[in-house]
């Protein structure tokens, strides 16, 4: 079963080495001359006014929580998906049973505004 | 396949509060303006209910379902019932709090039965798989609960606190339970306690699984060393979230040590009664001497809460568990005279923090001992219901709680443990001083605030009850003692 | 040494160094990258166990949805990391001889003697259609139904939780409604008055 996978490890590896060999290649072949002026940041030839980060907007937060919630909820879908009919009636109504309390809490974070953006 | 359908009945109670959850959160989606109270009535019609629904279901005899997941017995009737009676009364308390504070949304009944099922899944639970999802669900909704102010800095960091700390005593926990399951290769209950009388079982391996195990359950029941959260969450908690957590999970713990130690590794009662002996009397001492520097009430009911706990675990310590002939475990009176002091703490932190909760109004605060001052002017009634919890906290007779000690001293003696009886009876007496304080600000200093008290009626009654109780019960308490004692002197087979 | 324990050194050696990156990095983002490249690492030692679903759920949803979330809060937290590293020189000869202890108390109950590949042979290769899916599937909808459902419950906490406390309504947006304008009713709008007539 795992030589199946051996495919993927070869991608990872390769993945690995495409990404480390161009920057290893620059730092050994490509010249390396800092100096104040080339390091600081260009903003039309002015001095910057101020902090470039802006505060970050909790929204963002929400979103990402969401996403797990029902992320995790997909991932108990796929061994279900892959035995339905092994498991029969009990296993499917299981599932609605599951589906059913989350889309219960799907109704409570549309009603409440959570998914809209504005 | 055909699997066989697993017996619903049991569970009647936890399926009809999931479902009545579901209901509450739909009703306060899509309920009007003018219909504020609806969350409010349904989710105490839910308890009241699910209490109905476990009363009707008790039978005599031990259920096991859901695969041997779920077990329904005496034990888990009695706690049951009593966390239903005790979360109906911390909702009603709390009502008026959360309102003249603007915290009184749809998210706070949410949670608090969410809270409750977490807490019915743990007192029912038979598998380390359940209880540990049953004490999750809990925690996350405790944790969402003590910061539900959100303006309130000290609320968000005692959150914080508890939520990281208890993050870690759950890994502690799931530690234990996996060295404890490549010991036994079984992670349900009854069959790890069957495994444990199997010669071929790797007992180094499991006590060591049984180290974690005891650190994650005393961090959660909150007993030194593992106290650190409990009085910055019990201070930084509104009041009326301090109230819930000071009393229904106490019972949800008491159940938790039941369940992993007694019922599931008994023939190691002699490494975790050594544990939980060492723990209780820290907890004794440190939660006594502490609570006399406080000025601030909460805080003050946190540590007298970490020393009532160590008496709770003095009642687990002289516990005696005989394997008897017939392959059956014969436990001795001392486990009932923890639960009868597991209820008897709860009754009285519940009424403790409701009287609390009643000094409070729109923009004030009463947490401070000063606060408390000269009550008896102002409420004479009020002033006597809070006295009467402050002599049951020290143990003064004829209270429920001197009959809670009387019986875990009567099995600390009976087990031989005579200094650590002596101890613990001193160091009750120095921590009488506080109680006493409080009784002495209420009688005999001058109020700061003379303002009248400000509560609905439905919470001066069932306060009034509440503290009735104290009292009755502690008159007459054979009755709740035996129903302890009979809860779990079940044996196991 | 074959080829599996030789991908099992290389993967752990990796885990354990990202592992002590996550808590030396100076930079918080490079920590929360470190620890991506912990979960990759342990997904793949966890696929080595045969574990296939597991370790797939790892990277699905730890690194997917997890880290992401990580990233936001750290982004959004403008850490001063110098001043959270005061201590650290400090504090890290106690922290390392409680740590040292704990360790080594550890080794001593769980070492070679009940550990070590002859205390506990691997288990014999499953056959060539085994399905780790399949078989946690078998188990999860059928045996295990009332944690899987239990779980479902947690995830409904963990909604309304994160609901209660982050949703904050932004206030200096207008914004019209189609559907509650056509909605509205005369009631809402009108109320008639019965008033006595006045004189004068």
């Amino acid at each position: 079963m795992l030589i199946e996978y051996f495919p993927i490890l070869l991608f990872i590896l390769i993945g690995i080495g495409f990404g480390f060999v161009p920057m290893i290649a620059g730092k050994l072949v490509g010249p390396s001359k800092p100096d104040p002026e080339k390091l600081s940041p260009y903003e039309c030839g002015f001095e910057a006014f101020e902090d470039t980060r802006m505060k970050f907007d909790v929204r963002y937060y929400l979103v990402a929580i969401l996403f797990i919630l029902f992320d995790l909820e997909i991932a108990f879908l796929f061994p279900w998906a892959i035995v339905l009919e092994e498991i029969g009636m009990f296993g499917f109504v299981a599932m609605m049973i599951f589906l059913g309390i989350l889309v219960v809490g799907f109704i409570y974070e549309w009603k409440k505004g959570a998914l809209d953006w504005e | 396949m055909n699997f066989p359908l697993p017996d619903f009945f049991p569970a009647s109670a936890e399926i009809f509060v999931l479902v009545m959850a579901c209901v509450v959160l739909l009703a306060d989606l899509f309920k009007s303006e003018r219909q504020g109270w609806l969350p409010y009535l349904l989710t105490l019609a839910t308890l009241a209910g699910a209490l109905a629904i476990q009363v009707g279901t008790a039978g005599a005899d031990t259920t096991l379902t859901f695969s041997g997941m779920f077990v329904d017995d005496r034990l888990s009737d009695v706690l049951k019932s009593c966390l239903y009676i005790t979360v109906f009364a911390v909702v009603v308390y709390s009502r008026d709090y959360l309102m003249a504070r603007g915290l009184e949304r749809g998210e706070y009944y949410l949670l608090v039965l969410f809270a409750t099922l977490g807490m019915q899944v743990m007192i029912s639970a038979n598998h380390f798989l359940t209880l540990y999802l049953g004490l999750e669900l809990l925690s996350l909704a405790i944790y969402a609960l003590v910061a539900l102010d959100r303006e309130s800095a000290r609320s968000t960091e005692a959150a914080m606190k508890y939520f990281v700390l208890g993050a870690l005593a759950s890994g502690l926990l799931l530690y234990g339970m996996s060295m404890i399951y490549g010991a036994t290769g079984t992670l349900e209950i009854s069959a790890i306690a069957r495994k444990l009388s199997d010669p071929a079982t790797n007992m180094d391996v499991l006590r060591f699984g049984l180290v974690f195990l005891v650190a994650g359950l005393a961090f959660k029941i909150g007993v030194v060393p593992f106290h650190m959260w409990i009085p910055d969450v019990y201070h930084g908690a509104p009041t009326a979230i301090t109230l819930l957590i000071g009393s229904a999970p106490k019972l949800a713990g008491f159940s938790m040590a039941i369940r992993l130690l007694v019922d599931g590794l008994p023939t190691l009662a002699v490494e975790w009664q050594q544990m939980l002996m060492m723990l209780a009397v820290l907890s004794i001492a440190l939660g006594n001497v502490v609570a006399i520097a406080q000025t601030n009430v909460k805080r003050m009911l946190a540590y007298s809460t970490i020393s009532h706990m160590g008496f709770m675990l003095l009642g687990l310590v002289s516990g005696v568990i005989e394997l008897r002939a017939s392959g059956d475990i014969q436990l001795s009176y001392a486990f009932g005279s923890a639960m009868f002091y597991t209820i008897a703490y709860v009754l009285m932190s519940a009424a403790a923090f409701g009287v609390l909760l009643l000094l409070t109004r729109a923009g004030v605060e009463a947490e401070t001992l000063d606060d408390l001052k000269g009550l008896n002017r102002r409420s004479p009634w009020f002033a006597a219901v809070l006295m009467m919890v402050m002599f049951s906290m020290a143990g003064i007779p004829f209270f429920i709680g001197f009959f809670a000690k009387l019986a875990v001293l009567q099995a600390v003696v009976a087990a031989g443990y005579l200094y650590t009886a002596v101890f613990a009876v001193m160091l009750s007496l120095i921590g009488a001083f506080f109680y006493l304080r409080v009784v002495k600000l209420m009688y005999f200093d001058e109020p700061l605030d003379t303002a009248p008290l400000v509560a609905s009626s439905e919470m001066r009654a069932l306060l009034s009850v509440n503290a009735l109780a104290i009292a009755v019960i502690g008159l007459m308490p054979q009755s709740l003692l035996t129903l302890c004692a009979t809860a779990l002197g079940q044996a196991m087979k | 040494m074959d080829f599996q324990t030789a991908v099992f050194y290389f993967l752990s050696t990796i885990l354990v160094v990202a592992s002590l990156r996550v808590i030396t990095a100076r930079n918080p983002v490079h920590a929360a990258l470190y620890l991506v490249l912990s979960f990759f690492t342990a997904g793949g030692v966890w696929m080595l166990l045969r574990a296939e679903f597991l370790a797939i759920a790892l990277v699905l949803v730890y690194v997917g949805a997890v880290m992401v979330l990580f990233l936001f809060v750290v982004m959004m937290l403008d850490i001063n990391i110098e001043r959270l590293r005061e201590g650290f020189w400090a504090n890290l000869v106690p922290g390392l001889i409680v740590a040292g202890l704990m360790l080594a108390e550890m080794f001593a109950v769980l070492g070679a003697k009940y550990f070590s590949a002859g205390a506990a042979p691997a288990p014999e290769a499953p056959a060539m259609d085994y399905s780790n899916t399949k078989e946690l599937g078998r188990l999860i909808y059928t045996e295990y139904v009332y944690p899987f459902e239990l779980a479902s419950v947690i995830l409904l906490v963990a909604i309304i939780a994160a609901i209660a406390l982050t949703m904050r309504k932004r206030k200096d947006t207008k914004f019209q409604e189609p559907a509650k304008q056509i909605a509205v009713r005369r009631e809402d709008r009108v109320r008639l008055v019965s008033m006595p007539a006045e004189k004068e």
